[in-house]
């Protein structure tokens, strides 16, 4: 579960997000549409605790993870966020140096733990483990997005957050990436995802679109113009 | 806990896979400056007077006592340096001069020696060409200044005769003569003799080759830094930020960085040093001990050890200052190759800082090239007095200094993402 309520952004003096609320329940795709710049990222980011919000609260299934103070400081319990979180990046949080093996060292610290998820865990069903020695730099961008997937889901996390997965991807990656998902959700984890798929799009329980840094709530069946419409 | 070690178990990890081909990169750099030097050699091998002046001297009457004073005066130490006599007779010394074949042509009177030792001194004649050169100001000079010796060499004979004469000494006149003349030779004509040597060099407590030994060590692990991008490169902001998730802050992600550019750049130089150590075992003892003095004793290992340290340490840092402040790969190397050409010209490590203008001196001293080149020298001398106590507080300045200014910027720009 995740509530989300008034969340308030600023880069300097420009307002990002203003008064952000909403909420998702276990198993639920929650799917953010706008357009480019209207702060989908920014609220992401802020979700995920890698950016810190002027105001508001955000739980995880009961657990604050950020909250006011008293003294109108926000305060981030990185430790529930790190625990009830995986984060799916624009960019792939990789070392282009290192192999993919080496990369998930980083998130799976524990060695059984990463061999287990490799051949039978969520990183098997991603299918890294035929590509596991390989260089990053050498790998695919739909690999890669797939390596990135499966550092989010390192420690198997409720809840996934998910910023443009498919961008730039081709037609058989969108899918695969679509079908990991499904799976996800079908295990009862929870997915917030900012994108313009439709293939994704269908995936989602609740759709919003941001604007002007408020989120409202559409129709989920809503898409093509009708949804161009309203960002 | 156990993130961030991992974090820096794997950047360690990234470190070795690329030092090959750092180590490549380090090869190439040395055997480039390696030809520099050796050129450089060759040429301070040469005499370092180009100057050579000829001389035509016409002798009007052969006989050994002539033969002898011009002898004596070829072999004398300053005119031995700049001189080449031959002797001719008068009309081709004159041919000779017409055609700027020689400086100039000394005419040797007859009964030279006779005349000098008689008293009746016959003057000797030196014929200068009209449009002199710089060969023929160059020996005017050198006669001005033996005739100058000559004079008060007669002063003194003259004025010890007559003393002698007045006060019915004259019996002892040849004796103190002979005395005046062995003192003469002695120290006025070896003028040396009458002082204790003191070297002042430009370039400090050094010799030249320690020097540009010293400023070469400083250029090399400057310019070897072009090759340390891909360690301490900004990671991507996805990733900092994804490793701030799990714990692993940017300071220790800075931290990790720099520790595994200061490990690359320790085995470089663990490796050029090697194989130095390699080739001095080549080398003759003499050079050996003209480039390290004392090696390779081991009374100035730990000093050399603790020098390199110091100076590894603050080389890595500047160097991942100007990788934060540059970004790019193509900044970072270009920023570095340029910076450290013109810091170390500078800090007089190319032409010894006194031959540059007052302004550059000024901005010399506040380089840490100049410091650096300082410890490098105290590393080749082995001598740690050399270094200062100056010199180590300003090092370590410059580490922290660079250290906190980088993590300043990677931090600030990890923000703004």
């Amino acid at each position: 579960m995740i509530t989300v309520t008034d969340i308030t952004s600023a880069y300097g003096r420009k307002q990002i997000l203003r008064g952000v609320s909403f909420t998702a329940q276990r198993g639920e795709c929650i799917g953010i549409v706008g357009a480019n710049g209207c702060g989908k990222s920014t609220l992401l980011s802020v979700l995920a605790g890698t950016l810190k919000p002027s105001t508001g609260q955000v739980l995880y299934y009961g657990r604050t993870a950020w909250s006011d103070t008293d003294g109108g400081r926000m305060r981030c319990e990185r430790e529930v966020i790190r625990k009830m979180t995986g984060y799916v990046p624009q960019e792939n949080p990789l070392i282009p140096e290192l192999s993919v093996y080496d990369n998930l060292r980083l998130w799976y610290p524990d060695k059984k733990i990463l061999r287990q998820e490799l051949e039978q865990g969520f990183l098997h069903l991603l299918g890294i483990g035929e590509f596991c020695r390989k260089q990053v730099s050498k790998l695919s961008g739909g690999m890669k997005k797939r390596v990135s997937i499966g550092i989010a889901m390192a420690g198997m996390p409720p809840v996934i957050l998910m910023d443009e997965p498919s961008a730039a991807l081709d037609l058989l990656c969108k899918e695969d990436i679509r079908r990991y998902l499904q799976v996800y959700l079908e295990r009862k984890g929870t997915v917030v995802i900012t994108t313009h798929e439709e293939s994704e799009l269908a995936l989602c329980d609740k759709l919003y679109v941001m604007k002007n840094g408020q989120l409202g709530q559409v129709d989920r069946g809503l898409r093509g113009e009708a949804l161009t419409a309203r960002m | 806990m156990k993130y961030r070690i991992c974090y820096l178990y794997m950047e360690i990890r990234k470190t070795f896979r690329i030092m090959p081909r750092m180590a490549l990169q380090a090869v190439l750099l040395m055997t480039v400056m390696g030809l520099v030097v050796a050129v450089g050699a060759g040429s301070m091998k040469s005499d370092p007077l180009a100057v050579s002046v000829d001389i035509a001297v016409a002798v009007e009457e052969d006989n050994v006592m002539t033969r002898m004073a011009l002898r004596y005066v070829e072999n004398m130490e300053s005119v031995s340096r700049f001189c080449h006599f031959q002797q001719v007779t008068k009309e081709e010394g004159s041919r000779m001069l017409e055609k700027g074949q020689v400086a100039a042509v000394i005419l040797l009177p007859e009964q030279l020696v006779e005349g000098i030792m008689n008293g009746t001194n016959p003057a000797v004649t030196i014929c200068f060409p009209k449009n002199a050169g710089l060969e023929t100001m160059l020996f005017r000079e050198l006669t001005r200044a033996g005739e100058g010796l000559l004079r008060v060499a007669q002063a003194q004979i003259y004025g010890a005769g007559d003393t002698a004469a007045k006060y019915g000494l004259s019996e002892s006149i040849s004796q103190m003569e002979a005395e005046i003349d062995s003192y003469n030779l002695a120290f006025a004509l070896d003028r040396l003799a009458l002082f204790e040597t003191e070297d002042v060099s430009v370039f400090g407590s050094l010799s030249v080759i320690q020097f540009y030994l010293a400023s070469g060590i400083v250029l090399f692990l400057l310019l070897a830094g072009m090759a340390l991008y891909p360690i301490v490169q900004r990671e991507p902001a996805a990733f900092g930020r994804q490793m701030e998730r799990q714990g692993v802050g940017m300071i220790w992600q800075c931290f990790c960085q720099w520790f595994c550019g200061l490990l690359c750049m320790g085995l470089l130089t663990a490796m050029v040093w090697a194989v130095i150590t390699t080739a001095l075992g080549f080398m003759p003892d003499s050079l050996v001990w003209q480039l390290f003095p004392g090696y390779p004793e081991g009374a100035s290992v730990g000093l050399r050890i603790g020098i390199a340290a110091l100076m590894l340490i603050t080389v890595t840092t500047f160097l991942y200052m100007l990788y934060s402040l540059a970004g790019s790969r193509t900044g970072g190397v270009l920023f570095i190759f340029l910076l450290s050409v013109v810091m170390v010209y500078l800090s007089g490590g190319l032409v010894p800082s006194v031959f540059l203008p007052k302004l550059m001196q000024a901005a010399g001293e506040w380089l840490p090239t100049t410091y650096l080149i300082r410890a490098a020298g105290a590393f080749v001398t082995g001598r740690g007095e050399t270094l200062g106590g100056q010199c180590l507080a300003v090092l370590c300045l410059y580490t922290a200094v660079c250290g906190a200014a980088a993590c300043y910027m990677r931090c600030r720009i990890r923000g703004d993402a």
